[in-house]
Formats: C-alpha cells, structure tokens, sequence
C-alpha cells in the first residue's frame, strides 16, 4: 500500500513539473511584451536582456497612446499613428459585427433547433464560410467593394464581419437553445403568443448567460482580425492590429517598447473577455461533437 | 421541403385547418429568417466570387484601367500558375506547416488535457494560464516574437543560461529554420484550442465504462487505449480538422513577421497569394491561385464535413441510446 500511495505522490509532481514548465513557455511571452512596454528605450534590445524594466516608465504608453512628445523626442517618434481612433474603431466595427452576427445566429439557431430550417447539411455547409481561408475573396472583396464605395468604410468591415462569423455564432447559440426545454413555448403558443415573440421574450432571456458567451466569443474573432481589416480599412478606418502593423516598415528602428505598449493595450480586453468566458469556450469550439 | 419542417406531433392533426394554418406560419417563419441570409450571400458573397471567376480568365494589371477591358485569355492563366515552381513550393510549405502546426497543437493539447482533466489543487489558475496564449491577437504574437527570437534576444539568452550551452539559432533570419520558427508560433499561440476542447471531451466521457473496465482487471494502459480513445475519437478529429484548416489560411503572424522571407522560406500560400496579388500587383493571376486554393480547400473541407458528421451521427446514435435505455 505504501508504495503505491509513493507512486502517487511521484506522479502529482510529475504533473505539476509538466504543467508548470508549459505554463512557463505559455507565459513568457506574455510577460516579455507587458515587461518591455515598461522598459526606457536603451533597454528595449539591449544585451544581455533586461528582463525586467529598470527602471520601469510609462513613456512608451504616453507616447504611443496619446502621443506626448517629450517622449518621443527621439528617432522613434511615430507621429502618424493615432491608436485612440483606432481603439474607437475597433471597439465599433467588432462590437457591431459581433452583436449583429448573435442576435441573426441565435434567430437562425432557434429555426434550426425547432424547426429544421436548415438541414445537418446545410449546417456544415454552413461552416464552409468559416473553413474557407479569407485570402481567396479579399482581392474580388476589395474591388466589389471600392465599386459600392465600402472600400474603408465601417460598414463595409462589418458586413463581412457578420457574414464570416456568422456560422460560429449559429452553431453556438443552437447548442445553448437546444437544452432550453420545450415546454415553455408550448405554453406561450397555446396563450397565443407569435414565434417572434415567443424567441425574444422567452428563448433568448432564457438563454441570457449563453448570449453573452457567444458575443464575447466571436468578439474575440473580430477583435484580432487582421487580413480583411488590412485590404478592405486604408486611411479613414483603421483597426487596432492594423494600427500595429504600422510598425512593420519601422522595424530597422526597432521600437520594442512602443509597440510593446500598443500590443498590451490591443490585447489586455481580450484576456479579459477570454477569462470571464473560460468556462464556455470549450462550447464554442466544440460544434456539438462533447456532450455532458 | 417543407413538410420535414413540421414537427412530427402534428402529422396526425395535418388535415385540420388548424393544422394549415400552422404550417403556412411555420413556412413564413422560415422564409423571414432565411430570407435575409439568402439575399445577403447573393449580394455580398455571389458579386465577389464571379468577379474572381472574371479575373481568372482575363488577363488585367492595375495599369491597365477599367478592369472591364482586360483581355480574355482562357485557361493561359491557369497553365501559367500550375506550371509556377513558386506555387507548388507554397503549396508544399503551407501543408507542411499545416501539418506540422496541427501534430504540435494536438500533442501539446493532449498531453495537457490529459494531465489536468482530473480535479487537482491550482487547476484552475493553470486553465487560466494554458489559455492565454489564445487571447493574444496573432499580429502582437507576431510583433512579440519578433522583441524574443533576435539572435542575441532573450529567448537563446534564456535558454543559454540554462543549458550552460551556447545557443543562436538564428529564429528569423536562416532560411532553413523560419517556416519552423512559425509553426512553433503557431503552436504556442492555437494549442490553447487543441487543449479546451480535449479536455471538454475528457471530463465529458462517462466514467462507467472507465469504472467497469478498472473492476475487470484492466491497466490504465489499456483503459486508455480501449475505452478512453475510442470515446474520444470525435473530439479528437474535430481537434485535427479544425486546426489543420485555420492553419491552412494561417497569414497574420507569418506576414507581420517575416513577409514570406527570408527569401521565399515562409512563402505558404496565403502569403503568396497576397504578395502576388498586393505587392506585384497580377490581379488575375492572383485570382486564379485563389480559385484552385478554393477548389482544393472546399474539397479537404468537404472531407472534412463527411468526417465530422459520420462522427457526430455515431455520437448522436450512442447518447440516444443512452437516453432511451434510461427511459426505458
């Protein structure tokens, strides 16, 4: 009995040396962005490395984020960028595409959970949209676009947003609907409520923690999107990845710890969002194929 | 078409009027909401894969003007790009990396998954950690990357400091190692996916089986091949397909990054597509290497759909016969 209760032992440490040393190389990175966005610019890629900020400055964000100019007073200075309207942008064209894409998806999923109106087919077919990669419709997309006059337009960004995230939001919020017992809208549609009814006052409260999940799931799809946004957004309309893009011609100045600061402002919303979710994301991948 | 809409309570009562009238009502229900999706494909989805169809047989540079004019040349185009070293080259790197990204993904997920999907002390605060990676948007993995994988950067100083060895692989800048730099990219930023939906399916497998096999007298060995695996099998492919496909259409992190470079040693396809169509400005021959990555796309994809419904209906099956030997 002994040795077996040692083996055990030897295997929990096992698993946590394993699992620590991946949560290590998970987040080193992480670290190695939110460290040098702090870091003065002679430490951005001095050797050997500085590992941690000494001593640790805020003006890269100043800098980068609203532009301060004492701050910039170097060869680094980017005085085109202006991440702030980016930041605006971003938070529009993803926030719209997004909520459009749930609110059409959930409609289509309760037809398809109730009604049938898409066969399993269909539903896969469905998904093509997704599995398709988008660089084979961006350059018709720019054409079309530029000839309806969408070319770097919000619409035109959300549009194709909502189009593309479209199958994820269907698949999602069918599986959430499909646990929603029956019963309930037995009752409504004998009261003689309508189906439109029946689906916003009853279905989708009922599915309220659902909703959100699907919303902030697929807002992490449009968030981080980056080829569509990078043909379709010029001048006018610029998302926040595009905006770091903008460092791509730069880098023989290397300026690591501005666009250390751009990365952790661009991603910090989506570790947040991704942490409330933690829970559903395993729905949102999983199309049905794990059951409880 | 519409009959198979109608729910199989109501068959009995068809001939009412009732009954018709609650048919018509479900047929408009359906046309109010598939109506919208139809014609928003039609507009946005149909206008752009014609106008690939044009550029594929019409020969048309930026400098030529309207693009109405461009001159038909047939099938040129398509010998032109088949017969393109270039395009075969990009087509092997983007399988290899696919491939490649897609084994690393799924290993790493496993293993993890495997590791974790039992209740132990701090599992949650490693979820939390394993999934990171994923929320961070792959142009800042790629910008990232770029401040760690320098050759005097700190990931080989790091790594030198603790094998004692000296270590410079040049990440970035060796030709033979950069589509390699990338997958592993890759794999840090999507094993994040393999392992949610893994360890989903692990913790969601019954444990009767597990407990049967362990009264006979199996060892974890074999419950893991015999019964654990096989129940696995769905999640597992849809783990590998989805992968393999966001892999195939990978561009963010290997364009920020490299552009294809050094020289053509991450040129995979959507890269090309984009260099030839963004960069050196040939719209139609950019358009038919879209349309033959298309083709061979929707044909993995539809593969794909075959793989991933033969297993849902077998999971379908096995839960519905679950529920009614409970019922029963």
């Amino acid at each position: 009995m002994t040795s077996k209760s040692r083996r055990r032992r030897i295997a929990a440490i096992l698993r946590y040396a394993a699992l620590t040393a991946w949560a290590v190389v998970a987040f080193f990175p992480i670290f190695w962005m939110i460290s040098t966005s702090f870091k003065p610019d002679t430490q951005w890629f001095a050797w050997p490395p500085f590992y941690f900020p000494h001593p640790p400055t805020l003006s890269n964000y100043l800098n980068v984020w609203f532009g301060a100019e004492e701050y910039a007073a170097t060869q680094y200075a980017i005085s085109s960028q202006k991440p702030l309207i980016s930041l605006m942008n971003s938070t529009i064209i993803a926030g719209t595409s997004t909520l459009l894409s749930v609110l059409f998806g959930s409609v289509l999923a309760y037809g398809v959970s109730r009604y049938r109106i898409l066969s399993e087919t269909r539903m896969f077919q469905l998904l093509m949209l997704r599995m398709i990669p988008p660089i084979v419709i961006v350059a018709p997309l720019s054409l079309y676009y530029s000839a309806l006059g969408l070319l770097d337009s919000m619409t035109g960004l959300i549009l194709i947003y909502f189009l593309t995230t479209l199958p994820y939001a269907v698949w999602m919020t069918k599986s959430f609907i499909d646990e929603v017992p029956r019963e309930i809208e037995h009752a409504a549609e004998i009261l003689g409520a309508s189906r439109w009814r029946t689906i916003f006052e009853i279905v989708l409260p009922l599915i309220r923690s659902g909703l959100v999940a699907t919303f902030l799931f697929i807002l992490i799809l449009t968030w981080s999107e980056y080829l569509l946004a990078l043909i379709i957004t010029k001048t006018q309309v610029t998302t926040l990845p595009i905006e770091l893009s903008k460092y791509q011609g730069t880098t023989e100045g290397r300026v690591y710890g501005r666009q250390a600061a751009l990365s952790v402002g661009i991603t910090i919303p989506l570790i947040i969002v991704g942490l409330i979710i933690r829970r559903h994301l395993a729905r949102g991948f999983s199309f049905g194929m794990v059951r409880r | 078409m519409s009959v198979a809409a109608v729910p199989a309570a109501s068959v009995d009562l068809q001939r009412s009027p009732r009954a018709l009238s609650r048919r018509r009502a479900i047929r408009w229900f359906r046309w109010s909401i598939l109506g919208p999706l139809i014609v928003l494909l039609a507009v946005v989805l149909m206008p752009v894969l014609l106008l690939q169809l044009y550029f594929s047989f019409h020969q048309w540079s930026v400098y030529l003007g309207s693009w109405s004019e461009a001159e038909y040349v047939g099938l040129d185009l398509f010998g032109e790009v088949l017969t393109d070293p270039r395009f075969g080259w990009a087509v092997v790197r983007s399988l290899a990396f696919a491939t490649g990204s897609t084994i690393g993904c799924f290993l790493v997920g496993f293993a993890l998954a495997f590791l974790m999907y039992k209740p132990f002390r701090g599992q949650a605060l490693y979820y939390t950690i394993f999934i990171l990676p994923m929320l961070t948007v792959p142009v800042v993995v790629a910008y990232t990357a770029e401040m760690l994988l320098y050759q005097s950067g700190p990931i080989n100083d790091l790594i030198s400091r603790i094998t004692g060895i000296e270590f410079k692989p040049m990440w970035l800048t060796d030709p033979n190692i950069a589509l390699m730099t990338v997958m592993l990219l890759e794999i840090w930023n999507w094993a994040p996916f393999s392992f949610i939906i893994l360890l989903a399916g692990l913790a969601a497998i019954p444990k009767e089986p597990i407990e049967a096999a362990e009264i006979l007298g199996a060892s974890r060995w074999r419950i893991f091949w015999e019964v654990q695996l096989p129940l696995l099998r769905p999640v597992i492919f849809l783990a590998l397909v989805l992968r393999f496909l966001e892999a195939m259409a990978e561009f963010p992190k290997t364009w920020a990054l490299l552009q294809g470079g050094p020289g053509t040693a991450t040129e995979t396809l959507p890269v090309y597509i984009f260099l030839t169509t963004w960069q050196y400005f040939e719209i139609s021959k950019g358009a038919v290497m879209s349309y033959i990555v298309m083709v061979m796309m929707i044909v993995i994809v539809l593969f794909a759909i075959r793989l991933l419904r033969r297993e849902k209906r077998s999971l379908d099956a096995m839960y519905g016969q679950a529920a009614r030997e409970a019922a029963a």
